[in-house]
């Protein structure tokens, strides 16, 4: 990388300026991620508790339709549920925890009444009624998971793309910057130096240069008071 | 006014035979040593076991189009349905009103799964399978039903029997409400509200036909209970005054709509009412566990323990028939208990204790 970097005081203050951008970003990020990271541990409680009662719920719901299926029978359960063919009513919302877009799902017509089940109150037993009661259940706390867990899915997603570009800032880009700025640095110095050596080299040649032209003036001009002398 | 219409139906039932026939047929039911056996089988033996039973004919007629437990259970109906249809071909009179007021619950039964296969646009051939033909509709009638191309030809085709004038009533609020409610519960009712009509409103106390209404209006306290019950339970805004059957000892519907509010002084009514002693033990339960299940296992099993001692009482009587109409439902929600229980991976104590064996 270095290598394709021109060693000019210009290249070095256009890399200061991107090792500063560069190093307020990666603090952001770090912030971004540590605060993604916090919301997505309260997130996480929240899901362990919600697949924990959606566990809970599954097992009730299944031993509910079991006991209900022994005791009044699969055609009467059958029955009973095709009594009703309204289905619950499901919207999405969509709510914003730090720049990640999450959905919020709201359900309706989940709970229903024994009127408002489509079978007969008359005819039917407390175990359809029970099966029924926890199936519902089930399907709030299905509603509830789906919510959470795409919540969680989704600020993993950017927790992961956050940690990737604080990596590549922390790891890759400052330290190739840094690298750069020091072989600039380096370069530069190493220039100056040369410039320093070669104007040493100059002037003590100026002033060999100097001393021989003084050295000649000054065998000239004992020469030529000994032809003086001689005259 | 009793006496002459005891005298009159005793005359022209065929209560010799038919009794004959049933004692018969109740000999050939589970003994608790079959359900013992059951209850530590997989549901691939239960239904090896039912090949070497009674209900081997149901077993291979229908086992090319069924496996496993489904197997058992549309055996068992179909099993249930011969029995039932036999005990309205051989009774006469007197005796065929009596034990066809009881089998009209099947037609409900039928009715309700037609309307409900029509609803939910069920194949006709599911909805035909799950038809338990114990009742008093004719067979051409009910493929006549199966056949319908909608709810309002199933009150059409119905106009005429016990459900004809409740149904073309209730269908109205169908259309206008869109669920089967109203339908459900106008069958229920109609078969209800026919249940005691034309029996003597207080017949001697120890008389068959007395026996026989008690066990009627105790049929409908412990249907008017559970309603209450399961009305007061679910918090929903009905009037539970609405689901009141008449016909009942316990409650009017006027104190049923006061009591409905309040399980605790529900309760207390019953503990006060001559099925206290009977109920007491099914009342702690409910108090305790607050469990509606429990309860209803209890008067199941208080039911079932009434009809056994009509049983004995009056051997030439329509109180054997009923028993044996009782003991033989039992028979088979045990079987079905025990098989699907075994399928579910219930344990053998947690099916024992849903069972009610006497």
């Amino acid at each position: 990388m270095a290598k394709d970097v021109k060693p000019t005081r210009k290249e070095l203050m256009r890399i200061e300026d991107r090792i500063d951008l560069s190093e307020r970003g990666h603090d952001t990020l770090e912030k971004k991620r540590d605060g993604l990271i916090m919301e997505f541990m309260d997130i996480l409680d929240q899901a362990q508790d919600v697949r924990s009662d959606l566990d809970d719920s599954y097992d009730r719901a299944q031993h509910a339709i079991n006991m209900a299926r022994a005791m009044d029978g699969d055609v009467a359960v059958r029955g009973a549920a095709a009594a009703l063919k309204e289905h619950p009513e499901l919207t999405t919302q969509s709510k914003n925890i730090m720049g990640v877009v999450v959905p919020q799902i709201e359900s309706s017509k989940v709970r229903k009444s024994l009127d408002e089940r489509g079978y007969g109150v008359m005819g039917t037993s407390a175990r359809i009624d029970e099966a029924a009661d926890a199936y519902e259940e089930l399907i709030e706390n299905i509603i509830l998971a789906a919510e959470v867990e795409t919540a969680m899915k989704k600020m993993l997603e950017e927790i992961e793309t956050t940690k990737r570009r604080v990596n590549a800032l922390e790891f890759k880009l400052l330290p190739d910057l840094y690298d750069n700025k020091e072989y600039i640095e380096q370069k530069l110095e190493e220039q100056e130096r040369e410039e320093i050596f070669r104007m040493k080299k100059i002037k003590n040649k100026k002033e060999e240069e100097e001393a021989a032209a003084r050295e000649e003036e000054n065998a000239e001009a004992e020469e030529a008071a000994a032809v003086t002398a001689d005259d | 006014m009793t006496v002459r219409f005891e005298e009159q139906n005793w005359e022209s039932a065929n209560y010799e035979y038919v009794i004959t026939r049933v004692r018969s047929r109740r000999a050939k039911l589970f003994d608790d040593d079959d359900y013992r056996k059951l209850v530590r089988m997989g549901p691939s033996e239960i239904s090896r076991f039912m090949e070497e039973t009674e209900y081997e004919t149901e077993m291979n007629a229908l086992g090319a189009r069924y496996s496993g437990v489904d197997l058992v259970e549309y055996a068992l109906n179909r099993n249930l349905a011969k029995h039932f249809d036999d005990l309205l071909r051989w009774s006469d009179g007197r005796l065929y009103d009596y034990v066809a007021r009881y089998l009209r619950k099947f037609d409900v039964w039928n009715v309700k799964t037609i309307v409900r296969g029509i609803y939910s646009g069920a194949d006709a051939n599911e909805v035909e399978d799950d038809l338990i033909r114990a009742g008093e509709l004719s067979e051409q009638l009910l493929d006549q039903l199966v056949a319908a191309g909608s709810i309002e030809e199933v009150v059409e085709l119905l106009d005429g029997t016990i459900f004809g004038d409740d149904l073309a009533e209730a269908y109205q609020d169908y259309e206008d409400s869109g669920v089967l409610v109203p339908l459900e519960n106008a069958l229920d009712r109609a078969f209800y509200d026919v249940l005691l009509s034309g029996l003597p409103t207080q017949p001697e106390v120890d008389s068959p036909t007395g026996l026989y209404v008690s066990f009627l209006t105790a049929e409908i306290d412990f249907r008017n209970l559970r309603n209450a019950l399961r009305l007061a339970r679910s918090g929903a805004e009905i009037d539970p005054a609405e689901y009141h059957i008449e016909g009942g000892r316990l409650f009017d519907a006027d104190e049923i709509g006061a009591l409905a509010t309040s399980t605790d002084q529900l309760v207390q009514r019953v503990r006060e009412s001559t099925y206290g002693d009977d109920l007491d033990a099914a009342l702690d339960t409910l108090e305790a566990a607050d469990s509606l299940i429990e309860f209803e296992h209890a008067l199941d099993a208080a039911l079932l323990e009434y009809s056994d001692q009509l049983s004995n009482r009056y051997p030439l009587s329509v109180c054997p028939v009923l028993s044996y109409i009782l003991a033989k439902e039992r028979e088979v929600d045990n079987i079905r208990a025990i098989a699907r229980g075994r399928e579910a991976g219930l344990d053998s104590d947690e099916i024992e204790q849903e069972l009610v064996i006497l």
